[in-house]
C-alpha cells in the first residue's frame, strides 16, 4: 500500500509538470496584453513598454518560462500583475473559503445521494424511488446558477429565512444556500448511480443466500450489498471533486462567496499570468490530491485491490 | 371670542410644532454607515496606481486633489487648493493650498499612521507628483506637459524642476507650453496627495494601506467581500453652519457580482447605495424610490468606429455617411437602454463644455442613407464585421444596430470578444468597424476631441479609427494653447462640425448614469462624471 501511494505520488510531478506547461504556453499564445489592460483604455506607448518591462513581459518566451519554473521550485508562485500582490497571498485568502464551500458541499452530496440511491433500490418501484429518481434527473439537469439564483429568490428575498449573499461574518447561516446549490448536481449523479449499483449487487446470488438464511435486510444492505456497490460511486465522487470546483466558479459568482473560483475569473478577464497559472496549479493539486484518497479507498473498500497492489 | 381665541392659539402652535418638526428632519444628522455596491473588488487602493472605477470610487474617499469639478461639471471648485493664478504667457501656474488640512492619524483599527497626521503641505504635493513618474503610475502622463517630465521619466533627474514649492502653502507649476485645459487635467481623481512617510513604510503595500487626507480613513479590507472605511475625525471639511465633515460614520464596498441578485440585496436594505442597476430594474427603482433614483446624462458618448485605415471605410465619406442615417438612434435607445442614454448628434456630449447645441448631426434617414450607399459604390449593400467588446448591454446594442442596417442592405456581422482581445486589436489597427465608448477624464473638449481624434494619437492613445484631417488637427492644436476659452470654445466647435461630417464614427449615443439610494439617503447629487465620482462628505441618512 506504501509503495502504491509513494507510486501515486511519484506520478503528480510530471502530470503537474505537464499542467503547468499547458497553462504557461496558453497564456503565452491568448490574445490580449495583460500590461494593455493596466493601463486601461488609452494610454501611452512609452508607460506601457514600462509595464511590460517591469512585468517581465519583454523577456523571450524561454526565458519567462525558465525563470517561472525555477520560482515554481522555490514554492513562490510570483505577483500578482493587477495588484502587486502575492499569488500565494492572493489564493490562501480565498482558499479556505472554496474549500469550506466544496468540502459541504460533497459531504452533502454522498450523505443525500447515498441515502436516496440506497433507499431508491432497496424500495425499487416504491413512491420514493420514483419521485427521488425524478428529483436526481432534474438536479442534473438544472444548470447552477439557476438552481442558486431560484434559491435565492424563494429562501432569502421572499421567505427571509437565510441570508443573501456574501460570506458575512463567516457564520455557517452564509453557506446553507450556496452548498445546495454546489451540491445539487453531483448528489443527483451519485443518488442515480448508487442506485443502480445496488439494483446490480442485490440481485446476486450471495446476497439472496444471506437473504435465505434470514439475515435482517438492513443488514444485507449495509453490510453485504453497499460496500460492494461503492467502487464506482467511490469513482464518481472523486470526478465530482473537478465538477465541484468548476460549479464553484457560478455559485461564487452568485453568491459573492469569495473563493478561488471569482479570483481566477478576475484573473482570467484581466490576463493575471501569475494569478491563472498559480489558481490553476492549486485547481490541478486539490484535483490531484483527492484521485490519490480515491484510490486509497479503493484498497479499504475492497481488498482484492490492496492484494493486487501487493 | 374667547373659544375663537383658543382655537386660534390651538392652530398656531400646531402649526409652529408642524413647521418645527419638518426643519428637524431636514437637519442633517450624524451616524450610519454607507454600503456602497460594486460588481468586482478594487484591485488596489493607491490613487497613483489604480486604473479602474471600482478603485477610484473608494479611494477618491480617502485621497484629495488640488481641484475638484462642480457636481454638475461645468466648474473647476477649489479644493486642497483654494485659489490659483496662470502667468501671462500661460506656463507658469500658482497654487495657494489651504491651510489646515491634514493626513490622516489613525488607520486600520486604530493603529497611528507613520506621518502622525500632521499637515499636508506644498512640499507634500511635489513629492507626490515625483513618486508618480518614480514609482512609475500609468496615470503620470496626465501631466506630462509640465516641464521637466521626461527628464525624471528617463531618469536624467531625480527632481521635477517644473514642479515647485515656493513656501509651505504654496505650490507652483511650470508648463513646457502653454496648456488651456491644465486646471481640469488636475481635477481628475488619480492626481492626489500622498504621505512620504506611509508610502514609504509600505512600499508597493501602500495599494493595500492606504493613508491620505481624505473625509475617511482606510479600516479594512475582506478581499473579494468588503472594503470598509471610517469617519474621519480630523477632516478638514465643514459644513454651513461649522459642522465637521463627513455626517456618515463609515463607508463600505460591498462586493456583488451579480446585479440582478444586487438589486434584491438593495430592496432588503443590504445596501443602500446601488450603481448600475440593471436597465430592465429601472422602471421598478424609480417607482420604489422617487426622488432617490438619481439620473443624470453623463459626458461620455457610446459610438462605433470605422477604421479609416482600410476598405470598405477609408476614402470613402459617403459610405461612412450612410451608415449614420441609417441608425434610428432614438429608436434603439429606447428599445435596448429603455431611453436611458440620449441620441447623438456629434462628438460632445450636452454636458461638456463646448457642446453645440445647433450641430444637426445625422437624423434616421434611410432614403438619404441609400441615395449615399450607391454613391459610395454599393447600391446593393456590403458585408461587414464589427468587433465588440463582451457585455450583455453591448451585444443589443450591435444587434439592434445590425437589424436597422440590415434594411439598408448592410450585412453586419458581429464579432464578440473580451476587453483584453478588443484593446489589442485596436491597438494594431486590425478591426474593420469596432464598438468603443468614451467618458471624459477632464471636463474640458480637449478631453474629448483631441484625445481621440486628433492624428497625433492613433491606436492606443484614442484615435482608434485612425482619423486624419489636417485642417481638424490644426484647430485641436491651437485651441490647447489658446487662453481665451470662448475663443477655444468656437475652435472645438469648428472642429466637431468637420468631424461630424467626415464622419469617422458612427455618433450613437450619449452615456446615461444612475444610482439607486435608499429613501433615507439625503443629499445625494449624481455627479456629471458619474456615481463614482460622487463624494459622500456631507450626505447623510434620516434614520440611523
Amino acid at each position: 500500500m506504501l509503495t502504491h501511494i509513494i507510486r501515486k505520488l511519484l506520478y503528480t510531478i510530471p502530470v503537474l509538470w505537464g499542467v503547468v506547461t499547458a497553462i504557461f504556453i496558453l497564456m503565452a499564445v491568448v490574445p490580449g496584453d495583460p500590461a494593455r489592460i493596466m493601463m486601461g483604455q488609452r494610454g501611452d506607448p512609452d508607460t506601457l513598454a514600462r509595464i511590460r518591462h517591469d512585468l517581465g513581459l519583454d523577456l523571450p518566451l524561454t526565458t519567462q518560462y525558465t525563470k517561472f519554473l525555477k520560482e515554481l521550485a522555490r514554492g513562490d508562485l510570483g505577483m500578482s500583475y493587477r495588484n502587486n500582490e502575492p499569488v500565494t497571498t492572493a489564493i490562501a485568502h480565498r482558499f479556505s473559503a472554496t474549500m469550506r464551500l466544496a468540502f459541504w458541499a460533497m459531504a452533502l452530496a454522498v450523505a443525500v445521494g447515498l441515502t436516496a440511491g440506497v433507499i431508491s433500490a432497496a424500495k425499487q418501484y416504491s413512491v420514493f424511488d420514483y419521485t427521488a429518481m425524478f428529483v436526481a434527473i432534474s438536479g442534473v439537469s438544472a444548470p447552477v446558477f439557476w438552481v442558486g439564483l431560484l434559491l435565492l429568490l424563494i429562501f432569502a428575498y421572499t421567505l427571509g429565512w437565510v441570508p443573501g449573499v456574501g460570506a458575512g461574518d463567516g457564520s455557517w447561516k452564509y453557506l446553507i444556500l450556496p452548498v445546495i446549490t454546489l451540491g445539487v448536481r453531483p448528489a443527483a449523479l451519485i443518488a442515480r448511480l448508487t442506485r443502480s449499483c445496488m439494483l446490480e449487487v442485490l440481485n446476486q446470488d450471495y446476497i439472496r443466500t444471506a437473504r435465505a438464511k434470514g439475515v435482517a435486510e438492513t443488514f444485507v444492505i449495509a453490510k453485504h450489498a453497499l460496500k460492494n456497490a461503492m467502487i464506482p460511486v467511490v469513482t464518481v465522487i472523486g470526478t465530482q471533486i473537478s465538477e465541484l470546483l468548476s460549479g464553484a466558479v457560478l455559485t461564487e459568482s452568485i453568491f459573492a462567496w469569495p473563493g478561488i473560483g471569482r479570483l481566477s475569473i478576475e484573473a482570467l478577464i484581466n490576463r493575471d499570468f501569475p494569478l491563472i497559472r498559480g489558481t490553476v496549479i492549486v485547481m490541478a493539486l486539490i484535483f490531484l490530491v483527492a484521485n490519490l484518497i480515491v484510490d486509497i479507498s479503493y484498497g479499504f473498500i475492497d481488498p482484492r485491490v490492496r492484494y493486487d497492489n501487493e | 371670542m374667547k373659544k375663537t381665541a383658543l382655537l386660534i392659539s390651538l392652530v398656531m402652535v400646531f402649526g409652529l410644532l408642524a413647521v418645527g418638526c419638518a426643519m428637524a428632519a431636514e437637519t442633517p444628522v450624524y451616524g450610519g454607515v454607507a454600503r456602497w455596491h460594486e460588481v468586482s473588488n478594487p484591485p488596489m487602493l493607491d490613487p497613483h496606481m489604480a486604473t479602474d472605477t471600482t478603485s477610484a470610487r473608494t479611494y477618491i474617499l480617502m485621497f484629495d486633489t488640488l481641484v475638484t469639478n462642480s457636481d454638475d461639471g461645468q466648474k473647476i471648485l477649489p479644493w486642497l487648493a483654494e485659489s490659483w493664478s496662470a502667468s501671462a504667457d500661460g506656463k507658469v501656474w500658482t497654487f495657494k493650498l489651504r491651510k489646515g488640512v491634514y493626513f490622516h492619524k489613525t488607520t486600520e483599527g486604530g493603529k497611528a499612521t507613520a506621518n502622525g497626521g500632521r499637515e499636508v503641505t506644498a512640499q507634500d504635493w511635489k513629492w507626490s507628483f515625483e513618486r508618480m513618474i518614480r514609482d512609475k503610475s500609468p496615470r503620470a502622463y496626465f501631466i506630462d506637459m509640465v516641464d521637466g517630465y521626461q527628464d525624471m521619466v528617463d531618469g536624467k533627474s531625480k527632481e521635477w524642476k517644473g514642479v515647485k514649492a515656493i513656501d509651505k502653502y504654496t505650490l507652483q507649476f511650470t508648463l513646457k507650453e502653454p496648456f488651456a485645459p491644465f486646471v481640469s487635467v488636475l481635477a481628475y481623481q488619480a492626481l492626489c496627495v500622498v504621505p512620504k512617510e506611509d508610502v514609504e513604510k509600505h512600499g508597493k503595500n501602500f495599494r493595500f494601506h492606504p493613508v491620505g487626507s481624505g473625509a475617511f480613513t482606510f479600516e479594512s479590507w475582506k478581499q473579494d467581500q468588503k472594503v470598509t472605511l471610517k469617519r474621519n475625525p480630523g477632516y478638514w471639511r465643514k459644513d454651513a453652519s461649522g459642522k465637521q465633515l463627513p455626517y456618515l460614520d463609515g463607508f463600505e464596498i460591498v462586493v456583488i457580482p451579480e446585479s440582478t441578485v444586487a438589486w434584491e440585496e438593495f430592496k432588503k436594505d443590504n445596501i443602500n447605495f446601488m450603481r448600475d442597476v440593471p436597465e430592465r430594474q429601472v422602471a421598478e427603482a424609480r417607482k420604489l424610490l422617487g426622488k432617490n433614483f438619481l439620473y443624470l446624462p453623463q459626458p461620455g458618448i457610446y459610438y462605433f468606429g470605422f477604421n479609416m485605415q482600410m476598405a470598405p471605410f477609408k476614402d470613402n465619406k459617403k459610405l461612412r455617411q450612410a451608415m449614420n442615417y441609417a441608425i434610428d438612434r432614438r429608436r434603439l435607445n429606447e428599445l435596448v437602454m429603455e431611453g436611458l442614454f440620449t441620441p447623438a448628434v456629434g462628438v460632445m456630449p450636452p454636458s461638456m463644455p463646448g457642446f453645440n447645441k445647433n450641430l444637426k448631426g445625422y437624423t434616421f434617414d434611410p432614403d438619404k442613407a441609400k441615395k449615399l450607399m450607391a454613391e459610395a459604390g454599393y447600391p446593393n449593400g456590403l458585408e461587414i464585421t464589427m468587433q465588440v467588446n463582451q457585455s450583455a448591454r453591448n451585444k443589443a446594442v450591435a444587434e439592434a444596430a445590425q437589424a436597422q442596417l440590415a434594411e439598408l442592405g448592410i450585412k453586419m456581422n458581429i464579432k464578440i470578444v473580451d476587453w483584453g482581445v478588443h484593446l489589442d486589436m485596436l491597438d494594431r489597427g486590425e478591426c474593420e468597424m469596432y464598438r468603443m465608448g468614451w467618458v471624459v477624464d477632464y471636463l474640458d473638449p480637449d478631453n474629448f476631441l483631441y484625445v481621440n481624434l486628433s492624428s497625433r494619437n492613433p491606436g492606443i492613445k484614442g484615435n482608434y479609427s485612425y482619423y486624419k484631417n489636417a485642417e481638424v488637427d490644426k484647430l485641436l492644436d491651437e485651441a490647447r494653447v489658446v487662453t481665451d476659452q470662448n475663443k477655444r470654445i468656437e475652435m472645438y466647435r469648428k472642429a466637431e462640425e468637420m468631424i461630424v461630417e467626415d464622419a469617422p464614427w458612427i455618433f450613437l449615443l450619449y452615456y446615461g448614469n444612475w444610482i439607486a439610494t435608499q429613501k433615507y439617503v439625503r443629499n445625494a447629487v449624481l455627479p456629471a462624471f458619474g456615481d463614482y465620482s460622487m463624494r459622500m462628505d456631507d450626505i447623510w441618512f434620516a434614520k440611523k
